[in-house]
């Protein structure tokens, strides 16, 4: 290993001690309060697993993106408005067959979102970078407009839709003291699964791929480049639009202004942190789940929210660094 | 309805817009000279978080204003470090820095805040920012055109190869712009930070990317760009003036306003293509 | 004439890429106020002669002196210090500048630029010149001959005495190119010392005093222009003949690929390969000889679709392909070696077997519908880097573990892979040794056999006339062929490429 990563990762180890060392708590117990509050009761496990099922199905929107050579930041944005969809979508039609409609709709909406950010980047060469954080902005206010006029709930004042009714709800695959599992989960490892076998087994999954290694190489391949682009947006989209479902049908029960606390930069790097493979998505999804949920516990014993922030930045930029100093070596 | 006020609405504007003005020039800088740069956004809200707890530790404005355009600084030159020197790709390295600047602005915030203290942040006067934020643009436009490293940051951003070629080593220049963005990151965080009193966990709120969005508008010239902010400050501050209440005789909620912008830069782009005025050696080694 | 006299005097120089000798105990002695050519075909060493003398090549073994005083060029900036300029073949005028500032860029002599003074200035050595520049304009907007002019401005600008222009005329018009010797001829008047490298026959006869002759790395022959002709100079550039070539039997049969009236536009947005009409039959072996620049690299694009002509029909067989897809046409059976293969073949990072199936992914048995099945991939990658005895660690391994040459077998092999009608090889040899380009050759020589046909474009002529039936060159963008009775004589053919036909 160059001495250049060491000295990043040694500077990020230095930043991290540093940070603890101004709260007077020391690593080893942060570390333990860390997982206590993240998995160390039934409570916990059930809260961790519900920060990290939007994050892992979120995760592979992404990461199915940025392996066509794309950056979908957009992922907020078409969670929102897949969320939306899905909510008012079991409202009128409730029980089951709305939460079948709700995820057909949202995944629609995610992927009807993410669509011009592919187009414009394809055939016009507009980073989607801009697209889609432009995109975000305007689901935010759209969704917003809506949940506060048409959508609105009309017994409650707050920007809000109504409840759904319990058989409309996402079922709990496991439901036993405390520890609770929503199906949710299983449709993340169930995505997970889907992009691994779409990638390696399929001639799209593979030209996608190709697409983003190498356009000029897959162009004389015989992969149509633009298309590829267009649709892997539109995929991504789809599945970002999913994770708002789930997290609308299966944890929250309604959709209402302010919904999602910033999934879509987190999926980011639980995309980066996967590596290679997509199934390195559930071990980094988990690990933000982790992070996530175990930074409330850290604030019992004195240690600010943002730590937990701040490690995942430098996680990024390791794990970023790494894996260009193999791109770099041959 | 009360009577739309016309001079309330320009002078607003002028002050939501000023700081996007100055975050603007800084990434147009980073880009000219071929360095992507998503992390505008990180680095005002750190400037913004540094400004205020240093102010307020000190007393003085004058070392709070240096201490966050510091910070602003080196976060400016830890992307260019991660770009050319470990060759990360531009935009990771901006979102990891956006990321390390949120949770270490709130870490900040929280462990440095003295609860107690309610007295107001020392500050220095809005003119001063809003003088400053006018005068960049013109100031940026004056350097690129008219010295000789505003000519090599042109070079290096175009073409790095040839740059090369004619004799000019890349690498110095690109730090040399970063070192400007984030000097003038640091300026608009703290401007935001003096016009609001006080410092709050995420209070960028996106202005960081509007000033990007205004740069790809504004095709990557100073004047242009002032142009586009100044189109978004009108934008936001014409919302404000609605303030949540419906425009009379239209149903149109201001949140269509709101969104304005922001499907102003995505018609813009799928007309007007991004790539065609971007620097050509955007993101070239 | 006594030593000291010269301009610039190289002597010994020795060059080496790894294993491969670039250039070996080369001489040059140039004197000042000439305009001396240094002539070669491709890959001869002119260009990193070049390169030496302009100080990009540090580690160069023999000596260089300048006007009789030893001189030592560790980096660029040093060269230019002792005023040594270069014009490259592929121009280093940033388009997105204007044409003022990519004059003063590197020699802005102040911290504040003050365009007028830099346009006076600049407006003098221009009229010294005969030229005129609108300095305001971007530089996007001048033709390849303005582009040039400006190259040469620039020398001026950092008052350089010893020029250095690199296949000038590549890029312009007959018109143009008399202008600028002319502009090359005041320029010696003035004082300075003028390098030609050029492959150009005619330009070196009617424009320069001396030239130097250099052929695989090696100086050949050194005379002034006088006491030579372009018989006997394109004799030197390609060498004598080797053993006559084999005569080939060969039954051929339908025109697989048949090209009317071709135009293609190249990078540049020039016209860079011109009314081509030509025709591939089954059985055969076409070989497209040329300088390298001549619009090969830009017909084999439009042949694989990845490039639209503008003008000009393709068809294979009975269809009309001129405006299918990359993918429709691998479907019909056009498979291509690459010219870089880093760049368009292969995917470094990816195992053996993936790259293997890149190009060939919709194909049985590789694809069956939309599912691509990893079982036949390897095996089809088994017998690919089996077929030429590239060596491997192991199928699983990325790609960038494989040397340069092996890279090569893996890309030709797969080529053929999987019923190939139509086979474009850009230089299907590049990096092997004789051997190994002899089992490449003898494999397309088979599918040949089979039914399929080859196009070949090559820099190597030798390699062309030992390997293919019919030889076809390409200069400027347009397409020559030999005579029948000279179809394969190697002086006619050298004479076409570098456009000495005709000339005594």
């Amino acid at each position: 290993m160059s001495g250049r990563i060491i000295a990043l990762i040694v500077a990020s180890f230095g930043v991290v001690v540093l940070a603890l060392s101004t709260t007077g708590v020391l690593p080893a117990d942060a570390m333990q309060q860390l997982f206590r509050g993240s998995l160390g009761s039934p409570r916990a496990i059930s809260n961790t697993l519900r920060e990290t099922t939007p994050l892992l199905i979120a995760g592979v929107a992404v990461f199915l993106a940025l392996r066509a050579g794309l950056f979908n930041i957009g992922v907020e944005g078409q969670l929102v408005v897949g969320a939306l969809s899905a909510t008012a979508i079991v409202l009128s039609v409730p029980g089951p067959l709305g939460v079948v409609l709700g995820v057909v709709g949202a995944s629609a909406a995610g992927a009807a979102w993410a669509y011009p950010a592919g187009w414009i980047r394809a055939w016009r060469g507009g980073h989607e970078v801009i697209t889609t954080i432009m995109l975000n902005n305007i689901a935010l206010f759209l969704t917003r407009a809506l949940v506060a006029g048409p959508l609105k709930d009309p017994d409650d004042q707050a920007p809000t839709t109504a409840m759904v009714d319990a058989t409309s709800r996402m079922p709990w695959l496991f439901q036993h003291d405390n520890l609770k599992v929503n199906v949710g989960l299983a449709f993340g490892l169930i995505a997970v699964a889907g992009l691994a076998f779409w990638l390696r087994r399929t001639v799209g999954g593979y030209e996608l791929a190709a697409a983003g290694a190498n356009p000029p190489a897959a162009q004389a391949a015989g992969v149509p480049i633009q298309r590829v682009q267009v649709r892997a947006m539109a995929m991504s989209g789809a599945i970002a639009g999913l994770a708002g479902a789930v997290q609308a049908l299966a944890y929250e029960g309604r959709f209402y202004s302010g919904f999602s606390p910033g999934y879509g930069f987190d999926s980011l790097g639980v995309a980066l942190l996967a590596g290679l493979s997509p199934w390195g998505l559930i071990p980094a999804a988990l690990g933000f789940g982790i992070l996530n949920q175990g930074s409330t516990a850290l604030t019992l014993i004195g240690i600010p929210r943002g730590l937990t922030g701040v490690l995942l930045g430098l996680l990024i930029i390791v794990f970023a660094a790494l894996r260009y100093r193999e791109v770099k070596r041959g | 309805m009360a009577e739309f006020g016309w001079v309330l609405w320009l002078t607003t504007s002028l002050v939501l817009a000023a700081p996007v003005v100055l975050a603007a020039m800084g990434g147009l800088t980073s880009e000219r000279s071929g360095i992507m740069n998503i992390a505008l956004e990180g680095k005002m809200l750190t400037a913004a978080c540094v400004t205020a707890l240093v102010a307020n530790a000190t007393g003085s404005a004058v070392v709070g204003l240096a201490a966050g355009v510091t910070a602003s600084l080196l976060l400016s030159l830890l992307l260019g470090l991660l770009a050319q020197a470990y060759r990360m790709d531009h935009i990771v390295a901006g979102m990891a820095i956006n990321a390390l600047a949120l949770g270490g602005t709130r870490f900040l915030h929280q462990r440095f805040t003295d609860p107690d203290r309610a007295a107001e942040m020392a500050k220095l006067p809005i003119e001063l920012y809003f003088g400053l934020a006018l005068l960049a643009p013109f100031v940026v436009a004056l350097v690129l055109v008219r010295t000789r490293g505003g000519l090599r940051l042109l070079a290096v951003g175009s073409d790095p190869e040839k740059s090369r070629q004619a004799g000019l080593r890349p690498a110095p220049i690109r730090y040399g712009a970063l070192s400007a963005t984030g000097l003038l990151c640091g300026l608009a965080g703290a401007m935001l930070v003096t016009n609001a009193g006080g410092f709050s966990d995420g209070m960028t709120a996106g202005k960081g990317f509007i000033a990007l969005a205004a740069v790809v508008l504004g095709g990557w010239r100073p004047l242009p760009t002032l142009a586009a902010c100044l189109a978004f400050g009108l934008i936001d501050g014409f919302q404000l003036q609605v303030q949540g209440s419906r425009l009379v005789g239209s149903g149109i909620p201001s949140e269509f306003w709101n969104a304005l912008p922001y499907l102003a830069t995505v018609l813009a782009m799928a007309f007007l293509g991004g790539r065609t005025r971007a620097p050509a050696g955007l993101g070239r080694p | 004439m006594t030593p000291p006299d010269y301009a610039v005097q190289m002597r010994g120089i020795t060059q080496r890429f790894g294993a491969v000798v670039a250039l070996d105990q080369v001489d040059l002695s140039v004197r000042p106020g000439a305009i001396h050519a240094v002539v070669g075909e491709n890959g001869a060493g002119k260009t990193t002669l070049m390169r030496v003398l302009q100080g990009h090549l540090a580690g160069a073994g023999g000596t260089v002196a300048l006007h009789g005083k030893p001189v030592q060029f560790a980096r660029p900036e040093d060269a230019l210090r002792h005023h040594v300029g270069m014009v490259s073949q592929h121009y280093s005028i940033i388009p997105d500048l204007t044409c003022l500032q990519n004059l003063i860029l590197g020699d802005e002599r102040a911290g504040w630029l003050r365009p007028s003074s830099a346009i006076t200035r600049a407006n003098a050595l221009a009229a010294q010149m005969g030229f005129g520049f609108d300095w305001r304009a971007e530089a996007r907007t001048l033709s390849p001959a303005g582009a040039q002019k400006l190259e040469i401005l620039k020398l001026l600008w950092r008052e350089a005495e010893i020029m250095i222009l690199d296949e000038p005329t590549a890029m312009l018009s007959p018109a143009d190119a008399d202008a600028l010797f002319a502009s090359l001829h005041q320029l010696t008047v003035q004082g300075a010392t003028v390098i030609l490298v050029t492959h150009r026959i005619p330009e070196v006869m009617e424009h320069c005093q001396y030239v130097t002759v250099l052929r695989g790395g090696r100086l050949v022959a050194d005379w002034p222009v006088s006491a030579t002709n372009s018989t006997q100079l394109a004799e030197a550039i390609v060498g004598h003949a080797l053993a006559p070539p084999l005569a080939r039997a060969q039954t051929v049969g339908e025109p697989i690929l048949a090209v009317d009236g071709l135009s293609v536009r190249g990078y540049r947005g020039d016209v860079a390969a011109q009314d081509v009409t030509f025709s591939v039959r089954a059985g055969e072996l076409v070989g497209i000889a040329g300088v390298d620049g001549s619009g090969q690299r830009e017909l084999i694009q439009a042949l694989t679709g990845t490039r639209r002509p503008l003008a000009g029909t393709l068809r294979m067989g009975a269809d009309n392909v001129t405006r299918a897809t990359p993918a429709q046409r691998i479907w019909r059976g056009v498979r291509l070696i690459p010219e870089d293969r880093l760049q368009e073949g292969v995917i470094e990072d990816w195992s053996l077997v993936d790259n293997v199936a890149l190009g060939l992914q919709r194909l049985k048995p590789i694809a069956q519908g939309p599912w691509l099945d990893r079982g036949a991939a390897a095996t089809l990658a088994a017998q690919v880097v089996a077929r030429f005895q590239t060596k491997h660690g192991g199928l699983s391994h990325p790609m960038r573990s494989l040397s340069g040459g092996n890279q090569q077998r893996l890309v030709a092999a797969r080529a053929l892979a999987i019923a190939p009608r139509l086979v474009l090889a850009f230089q299907p040899a590049r990096g092997l040794d004789i051997d190994g380009a002899a089992q490449v050759y003898q494999a397309l020589r088979e599918a040949a056999q089979a039914g399929a046909g080859a196009l070949v474009v090559s820099f190597d002529l030798d390699e062309l006339l030992l390997y293919c039936d019919r030889i076809l060159v390409m200069r400027d963008g347009r397409l020559y062929e030999p005579a029948v009775n000279e179809a394969r004589d190697r002086a006619v053919i050298g004479r076409l490429m570098v456009g000495a036909e005709g000339s005594a």
